[in-house]
């Protein structure tokens, strides 16, 4: 079966038309989706209607997450004061805008979701504010998909696609304690495991406008990393009317943002 | 040499016992390192503490860090990272939890308050629960990702711990993953990543088990690790 898993809408409607479109194309049976419906974009209650209306299994992310309980994200998760203060105008604006019943739909969105082997979450099993960037530790990339106890994990939150497989991963352990009869060494393996992050429909950083998803086929265990064009100067100018910072909406244009990698990407924020 | 404790609890006499017993060591300890549970809902708390803040003449000055009942504290008097003490109502009840608030003065809450969240010493950390939290528990059975991801956090090479009560070295000896990445643009070759050699310590409990208190000395020249266990009252004179 080809499912189809989306992430990081941002308030870009016509980013998800144009990928809704796609995945019809591509014949895919079932949507997911991973969270940030809302943010920076000038749609949030149409994105968050569609994505209710058509019933898609979905996991809050970490911009739902702050309208429904407040700005949650921490100093540590920008690098500059411009960008923290960017980020605080978007969810200002945000917040004033959502209609109540698009808040009480991200207030029920669980953390994660799982069906059979596959995991979804939006930053990481461990919290929707952590990045799970490509070139992370591949341990510590290897630890948040055995926490998920599953053999995909299907992730968002970096706006950037990718596939990373785990193979062969082995570990030997010894266990002293006293008392207690000397353990021998063990061996400890695991089979593969992948981390599909499916990048970002309403909000691309991967260099180029176009929004990205993933179609995942559950028999062939083939990824496809999709990339779909999109009238992207209709979200940028909706962007401008709406008196959101110009920034997003040049942002928006290039797929491009210099200014929200995190210095210490697996920090968690606990505020 | 380093001596290690965490779990007091309240418990003065056990306290007592764990001190002797690091004056009477071979080879002088240095250090004094506390990692944590010096309260509970003890009635006794306040006297540890006070016997923590004003060692004896000849005595080290320990170094403190917070621990699970800390915490349980702080979220208690609505000065912790959480302003509701649901942990500690769920696990122990509401009983438990009034017995704390009596244990425990607002100068003394205060004066934890500015306890380290940890050590970082050498190599080493020294640390009640893990750098995720104070409630994270690691035990001999904890699965040996979740121990190096707690290790790589961290980037220490020991990490001694306290928060399961238990004493224990647990060696990751040695491992390897093979990783691959493809983006949109490019498929990357599959890398091998290796790691070194590292562990995890449990310290042990001075004060929740009445007439036994376990502890670690550790000598960080020597890397020699020794688990201590001091019987006191009614079982005194087995200690090893």
């Amino acid at each position: 079966m080809k499912i189809a898993v989306i992430s990081d809408i941002h308030g870009n409607y016509a980013a998800l038309e144009a990928v809704l479109l796609d995945i019809d194309q591509q014949k895919a049976e079932k949507i997911y989706c991973l969270g940030d419906l809302v943010g920076y974009g000038p749609f949030p209650n149409a994105v968050a209607e569609q994505i209710r209306s058509l019933d898609i299994p979905t996991v809050q992310g970490c911009w739902d997450e702050d309208i429904v309980e407040g700005l949650n994200a921490c100093e540590c998760s920008y690098p500059s004061l411009l960008a923290e203060k960017r980020g605080v105008i978007a969810h200002e604006w945000t917040n004033k805008h959502v209609n109540p019943e698009v808040r009480e739909y991200l207030a029920q969105l669980p953390h994660t979701y799982k069906e059979g082997n596959l995991c979804f979450a939006h930053g990481s099993p461990h919290s929707n504010h952590e990045y799970l960037l490509p070139e992370m530790d591949a341990f510590t990339a290897l630890e948040r998909v055995l926490s998920s106890d599953a053999e995909i994990l299907f992730c968002g939150h970096t706006h950037v696609p990718y596939v990373r497989t785990l193979d062969s991963g082995q570990l030997q352990v010894s266990v002293h304690q006293p008392h207690k009869k000397e353990q021998p060494t063990v061996s400890f393996n695991t089979p593969l495991k992948r981390i599909i992050n499916v990048g970002s429909v309403g909000e691309p950083r991967h260099g180029r406008p176009n929004a990205t998803y993933v179609i995942y086929d559950t028999e062939t265990q083939a990824v496809n990393l999709r990339e779909v064009e999109y009238d992207y100067k209709i979200t940028c100018k909706a962007i401008l009317d709406a008196g959101l910072p110009p920034i997003f909406a040049w942002r928006l244009a290039r797929g491009l943002e210099f200014a929200e990698k995190a210095d210490d990407p697996t920090h968690v924020c606990e505020r | 040499m380093w001596a290690i404790l965490s779990g007091i609890e309240g418990n003065i006499a056990a306290y007592e016992a764990v001190l002797a017993d690091i004056k009477r060591q071979r080879i002088p300890v240095e250090a004094l390192y506390i990692l944590g549970d010096i309260i509970a809902a003890n009635p006794n708390s306040e006297k540890v503490i006070k016997r923590i803040q004003n060692p004896l003449p000849g005595e080290l000055q320990p170094q403190v860090c917070v621990g699970w009942w800390e915490e349980q504290c702080f979220a208690l008097h609505a000065v912790g990272s959480t302003s509701e003490p649901t942990e500690l109502i769920d696990r122990f009840g509401m009983e438990t939890t009034k017995i704390l608030w009596d244990s425990i003065s607002r100068e003394t809450v205060q004066w934890l308050r500015n306890c380290h969240f940890g050590f970082f010493e050498l190599d080493c950390l020294l640390i009640h629960g893990s750098t995720v939290s104070a409630s994270d528990e690691l035990t001999p059975e904890t699965p040996p990702w979740q121990m190096l991801d707690r290790l790589q956090r961290v980037e220490a090479n020991s990490l001694f711990c306290g928060r399961s009560g238990q004493v224990f070295e647990y060696v990751l000896q040695r491992g390897s993953v093979n990783s691959a990445v493809m983006t949109l643009d490019r498929q990357e070759p599959t890398q091998t990543m290796t790691a070194p050699k590292r562990r995890v310590v449990g310290v042990g409990n001075v004060g929740r088990e009445p007439g036994k208190a376990t502890y670690t000395l550790y000598s960080p020249n020597s890397d020699c690790l020794e688990f201590k266990t001091v019987y006191y009252g009614e079982k005194k004179g087995f200690g090893n």
